[in-house]
C-alpha cells in the first residue's frame, strides 16, 4: 500500500482524483488579521494612556500560553511517535503538528518581554539580597538564557517537522499492524525534543513566572507547569478535531474510528494527572506551613479578589473534564467535547494569569480592556499562524478517511 | 421440553462463531450459549447483539462501591474529628486536605471490592455444575456454540453452524 | 548473543503452544528448584532469629540513634513498595493503554507486586519498637475514645498500603481465574482438586467472559490512580515534614517514577534467568525486554530530571539548613553514596539509548542490578541521609547500620524470592488467556523482522 503514496505532505495532496478540501479559510484569515489589528492598537494605547504594567504582564501571559499550545503540540506529536501510536493514520500526527508556525513568531514576540522587563520584573527595581541569587535573578542573564532557550527548542521543533513530514514517516504511519519503530531520524528527534521541553519549559517556569515572587520556590512547580501546558495543547488539538469533523467533507478522519473518543480519553487522562500534581504540590506546602511557601498560595487561593479566579482553574482543568467526559457518549460527541475542551483553554488562560498577575498585583485585579485587547492580539497571530497548518490537516483527514473506509477501524 | 437436544458447534476461528451466532440470530435462535479460551471481541459483540445486554452491570457495583467508599471515610474522618475536638498543630479540626487521601484509598478500595464481588454474583461463580456441552478444549484453543433445540430443528442448524465453518458438530441429548 | 538476531517467534505459535509452554514450567520440580527455594527460606529463617532477638533486646541491637531514628527499615519499606509499583504499571496502565507487549510479562510483574507488598508491609512492623501495637494504626477508637489522627501520614500510609494489597492480590486473582481453569481441565491428581477450588467452576461462557472483561478494565481503571497515590502517600511520609533534605513538593511523582523505575528493572532482574531456565523465550521475546528497557530509560530520565530540580531550587533559593544538607550529601562523610545512586539511577541507563544494548540480555540483566543497587542507595540516602545531618550540628551522626539490620534486610529478598519461586511453579507465570488473544495480532504483524529493521 505503500508503493505509490507520495512524498511529504500526506498522501491527498497529489491524488488527483480528488478535489482539494474547500473551507473558507478567508473568512479564519480575516478575523485573524482584525484581532492582530485590535491587539496592535490596544498595546499602543495600553501603553500611552494605560498602565504599562498590565500590557506587559498580560504580553507574559499570552506569549507563555500560544507559544506552550504550538509547543505542546509538538511534545504530543512525538509522545505518539514514541508510543507508536497510530489509530489516525497521519491525521493525528499532523493535528497536534498544527500549530507550530507560531513558535518562529513566539520567538520575536519574546523581545515583549525584553522591552517590558522593568514592569515584569520586581527585582530589577528591587534586587534580592543573596548575592548568589542576584546573580541568577539578573535581566540580562536571564533574558539572554531564556531567549536562546526559546530558540533552541524553535530550532528543534523545526527540525522535527521537517522529519515528521518525510516520506518514510508517512509510510510508519500507516502502518499500524506492524511492531516496527518509527524511522530512525524519528527515533532521534523525538526523544531530543521531548527533553529538551522538560528542561526548557521548567526554566521558563522559575524564571518567567515564580521568579516574580522571588521567594517562593517549590520543586514541583516546573513540571507541574509543563504538564498544564501539554494538556493545554491537547485541548485546542481536541477543539480543533471536534471543529473539523463537521467542517470537512463526511467521511473525514475525525468521523473515523475512535479519534475523538481518543482525544476525549487523553484529555481526561492528563486532566486527572494535573490534579494529582496540583495536589501533590498543595498538600506538601500546606502540611509544612513554611512562610516563603504558603504565601505564594494563600495570596491566590484565599483572599480577595483573586480568590474567584484561582478556584475556577481546578473546576475548569478538572471537575469538569472529569465528570463530564467519564462516559464514552460525552467524549464521541464533538460538541461535548469541544465546548469541555474550549474551557480548558480558557481554564489555563485564567491559570498563567492568576500565577503571573498577582505576585504584582496582590489586592487589585487589573482585568480590562488592556488585557482583552492584547490577548486578542497573540489570539490573532496565533490563528493567522495556524492556518497553513490547519489547511494540511483539513487535506490529510480527508485523505485518511477516504482510505481507512474500505478497511476496518484501525486498532489501537 | 422432552425430545429437545443439545447441538455444540466446534469452532477454531472465533470469527467463524461469531458469525454462526449472527445465522442464528438471523434465524432467530437465540437459546444458545458460548465457550471460548479468552474473551473474544468478535464473539461477544455478536452475542450482545442477540441479547441486547449493553454493558456489563459490573460497573453500576462499582460506582456504587465508590460512592459508598468515599462517604464512609468522609464520615469517618471528619465525624471522629468532630467527635474528639483535638486541636494538633493549629490546624482546622476537620481538615479536608488531608482527609483527601483517606477519602481516595476507601473509594478505592470499595469500588474494588464492588467489582470483585459483582464479577462472582454476576457470572454466577462460584459454580458447582457445569454448563451444558462443556468440553476441555474450550478452555485451551477451540470456541464452542451450544445451541439448545428441538430434535426436529438440529438439521438446519447443524447446517448453518457447518456453513459458518464449524469444524464438527456434535449432538446430545439434553 | 548478537542484537537484532532473537526473532519474533510468534508467527507461526499457536493456542496449544502457548498451553504446552505454560505446561511445561509448571511440570514438576527437580531438585535444584528445591534446594534453592531451601536456600531462600533459610534466609528468612536467619531473618526471622534476628528480629525475634530484636523484639526480645528492643530496638539498641540496631545501629538505630538519634538522630537518625529512620534508616534500613523504611529504606527496605519504600524500596519493596516501589518494587510493587512497576507490577500495577504493567498490567493496569499498560492494559488501559492497550499496548501489546504487556500480555506476556503482566503476569509475573502481578505476581511481584503481590509478595513485594507483602514483603514491604512487614518492614514497619519491624521498625516498630513494639511490634505488636502495629494494631493501632487500624481505624478504631481506643480506651478513651480516641481515634487515630488521620491528618498523620503514617495513617494515611496504613490506608494506603492496605487498599494496595487488596487491590493488588484481587487483580492477580481475577486474573488467574481462566488460566487456572484450563490447568483444571488438563491436570489430574491433587493438582486437579487444587485448581478445580481456585477456578470457582469457570468455563469461559459469554456471559462469564462480559463480565470478567468489564471487571477487569474497571480494576485496572482504580489500580491506575491508586499506583500514583500509593507511592505518593509513601513519599509524603517524608516530605510533609520540614526536615531538610526531605521537604520537597517534587517527591510524590518523582517518587512514583523511581518506583516504577525499580520495579521495572527487578521485572528484569527476574525475568531474563527465568526464560532461560524455564525455556520460555518463545513467549518472553527480545522485543518485550526492549520494550521494558524503554520504561526504564524513560523513568531513569524522569529521576535525573528530579535530582537536578532539587540541586537547582537549593541554589535558587539559598537557604543556608538546605545548602548545608545537600552540601553533606553530596560531598560529605557518606557522599560516596550519593555518588553510587548518581552513578547507578542516571549514569549506567543512559547506555539504555542504545538499541543494540536494549536488546542484549545480558548487559540488560547487569544493568538492572545496578538499577536496583541505585534505587536502593537513593532512598537510603534521602531517609538516613537526610536526618543524620540534622539542623545542630552537634547532633550530627552518620548511621551505620548493624547485623540485624543486615541480616533482616537479605531475609527480606529471601522472603520475596521463596514466595515468588513457589507461584512459579503451581500457578500459570505466564498469562495464556492474554496470549492467545494477542497471539492472532502477532501471527499476523511479527514478521522475520524485529523491530529495528531487518533480521540478518
Amino acid at each position: 500500500m505503500s508503493a505509490n503514496r507520495p512524498a511529504s505532505l500526506g498522501a491527498a495532496a497529489a491524488r488527483p482524483i480528488r478535489q482539494p478540501v474547500q473551507l473558507n479559510w478567508s473568512r479564519l484569515t480575516t478575523i485573524a488579521v482584525v484581532l492582530v489589528a485590535i491587539g496592535i492598537v490596544g498595546t499602543g494605547a495600553g501603553i500611552a494612556v494605560g498602565d504599562p504594567r498590565q500590557v506587559w504582564l498580560t504580553w507574559l501571559v499570552d506569549l507563555l500560553f500560544f507559544v506552550g499550545i504550538a509547543q505542546g503540540g509538538l511534545i504530543v506529536s512525538a509522545g505518539f511517535y514514541l508510543t507508536q501510536g497510530r489509530w489516525a493514520g497521519s491525521t493525528h500526527y499532523r493535528l497536534a503538528e498544527s500549530f507550530w508556525r507560531f513558535l518562529p513568531l513566539g520567538l520575536v514576540l519574546f523581545l515583549g518581554i525584553v522591552i517590558g522587563r522593568n514592569y515584569i520584573f520586581p527585582w530589577i527595581a528591587h534586587p534580592v539580597a543573596n548575592k548568589v541569587k542576584a546573580q541568577w535573578l539578573s535581566a540580562p542573564f536571564l533574558l539572554t538564557r531564556d531567549f536562546l532557550a526559546l530558540a533552541w527548542m524553535t530550532f528543534v521543533s523545526w527540525r522535527f517537522i521537517l522529519i515528521s513530514n518525510t516520506e518514510e514517516a508517512v509510510i510508519w504511519h500507516h502502518e499500524p499492524d506492524t511492531i516496527e519503530m518509527p524511522p530512525v531520524p524519528v527515533r532521534r528527534i523525538a526523544p531530543l525534543l521531548a527533553i529538551s521541553y522538560a528542561i526548557v519549559w521548567t526554566l521558563f517556569a522559575y524564571d518567567l513566572i515564580s521568579s516574580l515572587s522571588p521567594q517562593w520556590h517549590s520543586t514541583l512547580f516546573g513540571w507541574w507547569y509543563f504538564a498544564t501546558v501539554f494538556w493545554s495543547a491537547i485541548c485546542t488539538m481536541s477543539f480543533t478535531a471536534s471543529r473539523m469533523r463537521t467542517l470537512l467533507p463526511a467521511g473525514n478522519m475525525f468521523t473515523r474510528g475512535k479519534v475523538l473518543h481518543d482525544l476525549g480519553k487523553m484529555i481526561f487522562a492528563f486532566s486527572v494527572f494535573w490534579m494529582y500534581l496540583t495536589f501533590a504540590q498543595y498538600i506538601v506546602i500546606w502540611y509544612g506551613d513554611i512562610p516563603t511557601e504558603t504565601f505564594f498560595i494563600i495570596g491566590r487561593a484565599w483572599h480577595h479578589p483573586w480568590m474567584l479566579l484561582t478556584w475556577l482553574c481546578p473546576v475548569l482543568l478538572w471537575a469538569l473534564p472529569f465528570s463530564v467526559l467519564m462516559g464514552v457518549k460525552p467524549k464521541k460527541t464533538p460538541a461535548i467535547l469541544g465546548s469541555v475542551a474550549l474551557l480548558g483553554m480558557i481554564g489555563v488562560w485564567i491559570l498563567h494569569y492568576i500565577l503571573i498577575v498577582p505576585s504584582l498585583f496582590p489586592d487589585t485585579l487589573p482585568l480590562g480592556w488592556i488585557e482583552l485587547c492584547v490577548t486578542a492580539g497573540f489570539l490573532g497571530a496565533f490563528i493567522f499562524c495556524a492556518i497553513p497548518g490547519l489547511r494540511q490537516l483539513a487535506e490529510v483527514a480527508v485523505s485518511d478517511g477516504l482510505e481507512t473506509s474500505h478497511e476496518a477501524p484501525a486498532p489501537h | 421440553m422432552s425430545g429437545d437436544i443439545e447441538l455444540i458447534g466446534v469452532f477454531s476461528d472465533d470469527a467463524q462463531c461469531a458469525h454462526a451466532i449472527e445465522k442464528l440470530h438471523h434465524a432467530s435462535i437465540v437459546e444458545f450459549h458460548t465457550f471460548s479460551p479468552f474473551p473474544s471481541e468478535k464473539m461477544l459483540e455478536a452475542v450482545d447483539e442477540v441479547r441486547e445486554w449493553g454493558r456489563s452491570p459490573v460497573r453500576k457495583f462499582v460506582l456504587a462501591g465508590g460512592i459508598t467508599g468515599a462517604i464512609t471515610a468522609l464520615v469517618l474522618t471528619v465525624g471522629t474529628s468532630w467527635e474528639w475536638n483535638l486541636n494538633t498543630g493549629g490546624r482546622p479540626i476537620a481538615s479536608i486536605t488531608p482527609y483527601i487521601v483517606i477519602i481516595f484509598e476507601m473509594m478505592i478500595l470499595f469500588g474494588v471490592l464492588g467489582a470483585v464481588t459483582s464479577f462472582f454474583i454476576k457470572s454466577g461463580l462460584p459454580s458447582f455444575e457445569s454448563a451444558t456441552g462443556y468440553r476441555t478444549r474450550f478452555g485451551a484453543d477451540r470456541f464452542g456454540l451450544v445451541v439448545r433445540t428441538a430434535e426436529s430443528d438440529s438439521a438446519k442448524i447443524e447446517a448453518m453452524m457447518r456453513e459458518a465453518g464449524a469444524e464438527e458438530v456434535v449432538r446430545e441429548a439434553a | 548473543m548478537a542484537a537484532a538476531v532473537d526473532q519474533s517467534n510468534y508467527h507461526n505459535l499457536s493456542f496449544l503452544d502457548v498451553d504446552r509452554t505454560a505446561q511445561r514450567v509448571m511440570a514438576p520440580a527437580g531438585l535444584k528448584y528445591w534446594l534453592w527455594v531451601g536456600f531462600c527460606a533459610f534466609l528468612v529463617a536467619v531473618g526471622g532469629s534476628f528480629w525475634t532477638r530484636q523484639i526480645y533486646e528492643g530496638l539498641g541491637v540496631t545501629g538505630y540513634g538519634q538522630p537518625t531514628l529512620w534508616a534500613i527499615y523504611i529504606t527496605d519499606f519504600v524500596f519493596w513498595v516501589g518494587i510493587a509499583h512497576s507490577g500495577t504499571l504493567i498490567s493496569a496502565v499498560l492494559f488501559l493503554f492497550r499496548t501489546r507487549w504487556r500480555t506476556a510479562v503482566y503476569r509475573c510483574a502481578e505476581t511481584m507486586t503481590v509478595f513485594a507488598v507483602l514483603t514491604a508491609g512487614l518492614f514497619p512492623i519491624v521498625h516498630l519498637g513494639r511490634p505488636w501495637f502495629f494494631y493501632w494504626l487500624c481505624p478504631y477508637p481506643n480506651e478513651r475514645y480516641l481515634q487515630p489522627d488521620f491528618r498523620s501520614p503514617l495513617t494515611w500510609d496504613f490506608f494506603a498500603i492496605s487498599t494496595y494489597l487488596t487491590t493488588s492480590t484481587l487483580f492477580l486473582s481475577m486474573g488467574l481465574i481462566p488460566d487456572i481453569a484450563n490447568q483444571r481441565d488438563i491436570s489430574i491428581g491433587w493438582r486437579k482438586k487444587f485448581y478445580s477450588v481456585l477456578a470457582c467452576g469457570w468455563q469461559g461462557t459469554d456471559r462469564q467472559w462480559r463480565n470478567f472483561s468489564m471487571a477487569y478494565l474497571l480494576l485496572a481503571g482504580f489500580a491506575t490512580p491508586l499506583v500514583l497515590s500509593v507511592h505518593s502517600v509513601v513519599s509524603w511520609d517524608f516530605a510533609t515534614m520540614q526536615t531538610p533534605g526531605m521537604h520537597s513538593t517534587i517527591f510524590a511523582p518523582y517518587f512514583v517514577a523511581g518506583a516504577i523505575f525499580s520495579g521495572c528493572a527487578m521485572v528484569l532482574t527476574l525475568i531474563i534467568p527465568m526464560r532461560k531456565m524455564l525455556h520460555i523465550e518463545d513467549l518472553v521475546t527480545i522485543w518485550h525486554l526492549d520494550s521494558l528497557a524503554k520504561v526504564i530509560l524513560l523513568t531513569s530520565l524522569v529521576i535525573t530530571y528530579s535530582y537536578s530540580t532539587e540541586a537547582f531550587l537549593v541554589y535558587y533559593a539559598q537557604d543556608p539548613i538546605e545548602m548545608t544538607t545537600f552540601y553533606q550529601r553530596f560531598f560529605g562523610h557518606q557522599g560516596y553514596l550519593f555518588g553510587g545512586m548518581v552513578l547507578c539511577n542516571c549514569l549506567i541507563p543512559l547506555l539504555l539509548f542504545s538499541p543494540s544494548i536494549r536488546t542484549n540480555t545480558i548487559w540488560l540483566f547487569v544493568i538492572s542490578i545496578f538499577v536496583n543497587i541505585g534505587m536502593w542507595l537513593e532512598r537510603f540516602v534521602l531517609i538516613a541521609g537526610s536526618l543524620s545531618v540534622a539542623t545542630i550540628p552537634s547532633q550530627w551522626k552518620f548511621y551505620v547500620p548493624k547485623v540485624t539490620e543486615v541480616m533482616i534486610t537479605i531475609a527480606s529478598f529471601g522472603w520475596f524470592l521463596m514466595n515468588f519461586s513457589l507461584f512459579t511453579k503451581f500457578l500459570p507465570i505466564v498469562s495464556m488467556t492474554e496470549l492467545k488473544e494477542g497471539v492472532g495480532w502477532l501471527r499476523k504483524s511479527a514478521r522475520n523482522t524485529y523491530p529495528y529493521g531487518k533480521a540478518s
